[in-house]
């Protein structure tokens, strides 16, 4: 298909200059074209390299074309020249049309549902970044509070890194939560995970959230970090009950 | 409960780099075969060489480029989770448009931001969908409001306890 649009490049460039080129040239693509496509490594490669072969067989043909061209144009060649390629297709038929525009409709619904797909996904993502009732965002801030508290610091050591559940693949950024409702508000339990810079002491965050009825944010009711020695010990950062 | 015991992110480069290898290689390998099948001259023997072939040459090639893109990407990844202190996806939209800027840095400034973008909504994409994922699936192992009181582990209790406590004082 990249020959066929080359060829309709070529064409339309050659009508502005002259027409008399319009037999010659073809011939030349063609023989061209052919010499192109006989290693199979340069037709598997990519459009640039054939686009390269083609544009410089067709500088170095230009110089022999112009040699060649006058001798062969003549009134009936270049009427039959231009059309036998310029007019392109017959008129299509009624049916023909039919089949068009049912193929070009099919190929319209297509690219719909890709670009539905492609807006939903990119309409979740967004919004999992940037709305600050989404999980990731409650978990940014509650880490960002527990990063400072002076307790954790003194039992963890900066600096405090947080990560979530593990994944298969070994990515940990989801992040453990549960939403439901209570008394007509959202509430959000989060847990997550801290470590510091003290060797082999790893903490559990937990928080929950509740939705505030004006403002539409989410508020912390408690945040308390679990540290996992023996004995247990928790550090209550916050306790808004 | 620890899978791992053992952090996961440089280890994760090699893994990735090995992963998107084995994904490049065997989805380069049909496509060529098919190709390699097709862009050959009649007769079975011919195409079945044709597309052995195309298959021999172009495979590892594909394979060894979908590998570059994945260990850069994990690479860059592995920094950011470092630089930042918190694995987020952000991590791996600002990984991905990075990648694509890196891999594009031959052609210009101008095809470097296009490449980014590129790499950045591929990533977004990608990102969306496995959040899409795991909350669908989690949905469904999930009964319906598993607690309804404040936890009964011991920390809030804590709390609570001591509120009782200084209630207990007052009576």
């Amino acid at each position: 298909m990249a020959y066929a649009h080359i060829l309709k490049v070529l064409h339309r460039r050659l009508r502005q200059t002259a027409t008399q080129l319009c037999v010659q040239k073809c011939y030349v693509v063609h023989t061209h074209r052919a010499l192109c496509t006989a290693p199979a490594f340069v037709r598997l490669g990519t459009k640039i390299s054939s686009l390269d072969c083609l544009t410089a067989s067709q500088r170095h043909q230009v110089a022999s074309v112009h040699c060649t061209a006058r001798n062969r144009s003549s009134p009936e060649d270049r009427g039959k020249s231009v059309s036998r390629y310029q007019s392109g297709t017959p008129k299509p038929s009624a049916a023909q049309k039919v089949k068009d525009a049912g193929r070009d409709f099919t190929y319209l619904i297509v690219v719909l549902i890709g670009l539905g797909v492609t807006g939903g996904l990119l309409y979740v993502v967004f919004q999992e970044l940037f709305s600050s009732s989404s999980p990731n965002k409650v978990y940014s801030r509650a880490f960002d509070i527990v990063k400072s508290h002076p307790e954790v610091i003194g039992a963890f050591g900066e600096p405090i890194k947080c990560y979530g559940e593990t994944t298969r693949r070994g990515r940990r950024q989801q992040v453990s939560h549960v939403e439901y409702m209570k008394d007509g508000l959202k509430h959000m339990r989060l847990k997550f995970y801290i470590e510091g810079s003290e060797p082999g002491l790893k903490g559990t965050v937990h928080s929950e959230s509740k939705e505030n009825a004006e403002t539409g944010k989410y508020e912390f009711r408690y945040l308390f970090v679990d540290v996992d020695t023996y004995p247990r010990r928790s550090i209550i950062v916050e306790d808004n009950r | 409960m620890e899978e791992y015991a053992r952090e996961p992110c440089p280890w994760r480069i090699v893994d990735d780099c090995g992963g998107a290898f084995t994904m490049g290689a065997i989805g380069g390998g049909v496509f060529q075969a098919v190709k390699g099948f097709r862009n050959s001259p009649a007769g079975v023997g011919h195409r079945l060489r044709g597309s052995v072939n195309a298959v021999r040459v172009r495979a590892p090639q594909i394979g060894g480029s979908f590998a570059v893109w994945g260990g850069l990407f994990s690479t860059i990844d592995c920094g950011l989770v470092r630089l930042r202190g918190k694995e987020d996806p952000w991590n791996s939209i600002t990984s991905g448009a990075l990648t694509g800027a890196i891999l594009a840095a031959r052609s210009g400034p101008l095809t470097m931001m296009g490449s980014a973008m590129m790499g950045g909504i591929l990533l977004a994409l990608i990102e969306g969908f496995g959040i899409l994922l795991t909350r669908y699936t989690a949905q469904q192992f999930q009964n319906p409001l598993p607690f309804t009181e404040d936890p009964s582990q011991l920390p809030p209790k804590d709390g609570e306890q001591q509120q009782q406590k200084t209630k207990g004082l007052f009576h």
